[in-house]
């Protein structure tokens, strides 16, 4: 079994005390950001990106992208707290849980059971979801070598596609993101010839429109702005909160029970994070339904029912894990966080995709290790300081909202010591805030904006390589069959219209 | 729809500036065959025919009456929140107020007139904000802020 020796490695380092002490930072500063209504894990993974940055300079980007992805798994449970005691969920994936989970705290009186089953389904799934990546990341990076331009350009057109078939918005929506996405990449340099393209003659656009003020911008200034106009968090309820021996024992007991449903979950959970696009909002959601479909109570649901906390919760951890195979494996972000901290690795002069599996082996096995640590750790900090994240809750809005934005700023200022990209944060804060509030969806935008240069990139030396045929995208099997399968998801939700108009008539279908 | 409409019109003026290289080069002059304003071009095109297909559903369907905006509250709301953000990050520039004045000002401000705390609540959120980015990125990570016009008179 290589792998297994190449994880041990991956422990080895992984469980080097500075590691151990980055991801243990990471993952409570996750916890803070998951348990802080205005700011929500993406941004929070954008705006300390540039931290991360530092962090390479002293130590190695294994720490850096430790730090990172701890960020993220400490926003996956703590998002979960708000929304179980208050009924706030402080994440978008952990809306999911107010149907039942702020039930279950409030009116049947059993915060610790709603907490600890929470707690529990997000780190059995994500172990079961770890070992999948495990064993099933390394086998595909391998594939991917083998892959031409045009294989790289079908998977990168795939993953488009699958953002506008498969998203929960409005697939035409998508479809305008993505080009927005695309149109901003291709600002600058044109990556192959080296011709200017869109700088309208301006110096300061021909180095392209930067990632990270853009993402601090959509996510974190965006969201300040709209838990602004929800006016604010107001009065907090104090609830108990602390957990004990007998709430886990309870909280075990449950997943006793629902063993087969957190199992299920966290296999569907992890194969939909790996599409790219969906992360753990939209793997939340799908979880809640499977909980509910296959459920013999329904009629529990929304009253309660400690499976309405543990299928969704189980469902979003195993996606967030699920998501971070295509970056490792291919070079494609599986959901906004990932794409953020795929743009780290560039920043820290990595090349993600399947090389990464051969030239940083250091690092991935590294990196893969610590999701299995930093679950852990993150596990038991949720059970011993539940109380402490709750108060944080109480933190004061008129001094918390502006401080998120000063922290925005300094995200987006340290990268490259720019003023320039502090006014692009903010431009584009204004534009996401906007974005979201008519219900245009946001991740295949920034997607678009990480993938832009390659598929384009990919696209052309295709061409190049057969004398400008298009016909090159179908000249090997595997190439034809990502094209498509491409096409057919681009033309699934038309199918999809049309059948709902049948079934009933005047129906609009999706909706704009 | 109105946001459809900005987004097309953008997407547009994009596809006038790489027209040039919207068709592929069947003559073999550019290795490819596609010139480097062919992919914008497109992606151009791919938010115009999108955001029209957005408008005419928008049109064509029946919308709820209501407004962008709840009430006058919601949007003042957000205005409140808006300016002050832009003026100071404006004023942080190199040689106005720099960083650590204006983000001390922004704290204080928004305390005391946003949401209405007492002076020295605000006071204090305005001098020991600057002070904490100080320690923690300044000291801790070695990084450097825009200065105001008075430094190096200041060391701020």
């Amino acid at each position: 079994m290589e792998v297994l020796g190449e994880l041990a490695g991956g422990f080895g380092t992984a469980l080097q005390p500075v590691n151990v002490a980055f991801l243990f930072a990471g993952c409570l500063l996750g916890l803070i950001i998951g348990v802080l209504p205005g700011l929500g894990g993406t941004s929070g993974v954008a705006i300390l990106l540039p931290v991360s940055v530092y962090i390479t300079q002293d130590h190695s980007p294994t720490t850096a992208v430790i730090f990172l992805a701890g960020i993220y798994w400490g926003a996956l449970f703590g998002g979960v707290i708000t929304s179980i005691l208050f009924n706030i969920p402080g994440e978008p994936w952990a809306v999911a849980l107010l149907f039942d989970g702020y039930p279950l705290a409030k009116r049947l009186g059993k915060p610790g059971l709603a907490l600890t089953s929470s707690f529990l389904a997000s780190f059995f799934a994500a172990l079961i979801a770890t070992v999948m990546l495990t064993f099933f990341a390394r086998p595909l990076a391998l594939k991917a070598l083998e892959f031409g331009p045009a294989e790289l350009f079908a998977v990168f057109l795939l993953s488009f596609t699958t953002l506008v078939g498969l998203g929960a918005e409005s697939p035409l929506k998508s479809l305008m993101m993505i080009g927005v996405g695309l149109l901003l990449g291709a600002i600058g340099f044109d990556t192959i010839t080296g011709e200017p393209r869109l700088a309208f003659g301006r110096i300061e656009l021909l180095s392209g429109i930067p990632f990270v003020p853009v993402t601090i911008g959509l996510f974190g200034i965006g969201e300040i702005l709209a838990s602004a106009e929800e006016a604010g968090i107001g009065y907090v309820e104090k609830i108990k909160s602390t957990l004990g021996f007998k709430d886990l024992a309870e909280g075990l007991g449950a997943l006793r029970k629902r063993l087969w449903l957190v199992v299920t979950n966290s296999i569907i959970g992890f194969w939909f994070g790996v599409l790219p696009g969906h992360g753990a909002t939209a793997g939340s959601f799908l979880g809640y339904g499977i909980a509910r479909q296959y459920s013999k109570n329904k009629e529990n649901f929304g009253k309660g029912e400690v499976s309405g906390i543990m299928g969704p919760q189980s469902a979003a951890d195993a996606s967030a894990v699920g998501s971070l195979v295509p970056m490792l494996s291919l070079g494609v972000p599986g959901s906004p966080t990932s794409a953020v901290i795929m743009a780290g690795l560039i920043i820290w002069g990595l090349q993600p995709g399947p090389l990464l599996f051969v030239e940083q082996r250091e690092f991935v096995w590294g990196f893969i290790a610590s999701i299995y640590l930093g679950h852990l750790l993150t596990f038991v900090m949720c059970l011993t300081a539940v109380p402490l994240l709750a108060a944080i809750m109480r933190a004061p809005y008129g001094i918390l909202t502006p401080f998120i934005l000063i922290i925005s700023v300094i995200g987006a200022y340290t990268l490259n010591n720019s003023m320039k990209d502090v006014a692009i944060c903010v431009i584009f804060g204004i534009v996401g805030y906007w974005l979201r509030k008519m219900k245009y969806p946001l991740a295949p935008l920034v997607v678009a904006l990480v993938l832009g240069d390659p598929t384009e990139r990919e696209l052309r030396e295709a061409l190049i390589s057969r004398g400008g045929d298009p016909l090159v995208f179908f000249s090997t099997p595997l190439s034809t069959i990502l094209m498509v399968l491409a096409v057919v998801l681009l033309l699934l939700p038309l199918v999809r219209s049309v059948r709902a108009r049948r079934r009933e008539p005047g129906a609009t279908g999706i909706a704009a | 729809m109105a946001t459809a409409a900005v987004l097309v019109l953008i997407a547009a003026v994009a596809m006038l500036d790489t027209a040039s290289g919207a068709l592929p080069d069947p003559t073999g002059a550019v290795p490819g065959g596609v010139k480097s304003g062919w992919y914008p071009f497109w992606s151009g095109m791919l938010i115009v025919v999108s955001g029209a297909a957005v408008a005419y559903r928008a049109l064509t369907t029946p919308q709820p009456a209501e407004g962008a905006f709840r009430d006058r509250g919601s949007l003042l709301s957000v205005v409140q929140l808006v300016v002050p953000m832009i003026a100071a990050t404006y004023l942080m520039s190199d040689r106005l107020l720099g960083f650590y004045v204006a983000s001390g000002l922004y704290m204080a401000y928004f305390a005391r007139f946003t949401t209405g705390y007492r002076w020295y609540w605000a006071l204090a959120a305005g001098v020991l904000t600057p002070v904490l980015v100080y320690l923690v990125f300044e000291v801790g990570f070695h990084a450097l802020f825009p200065k105001s016009f008075l430094y190096p008179a200041i060391p701020f």
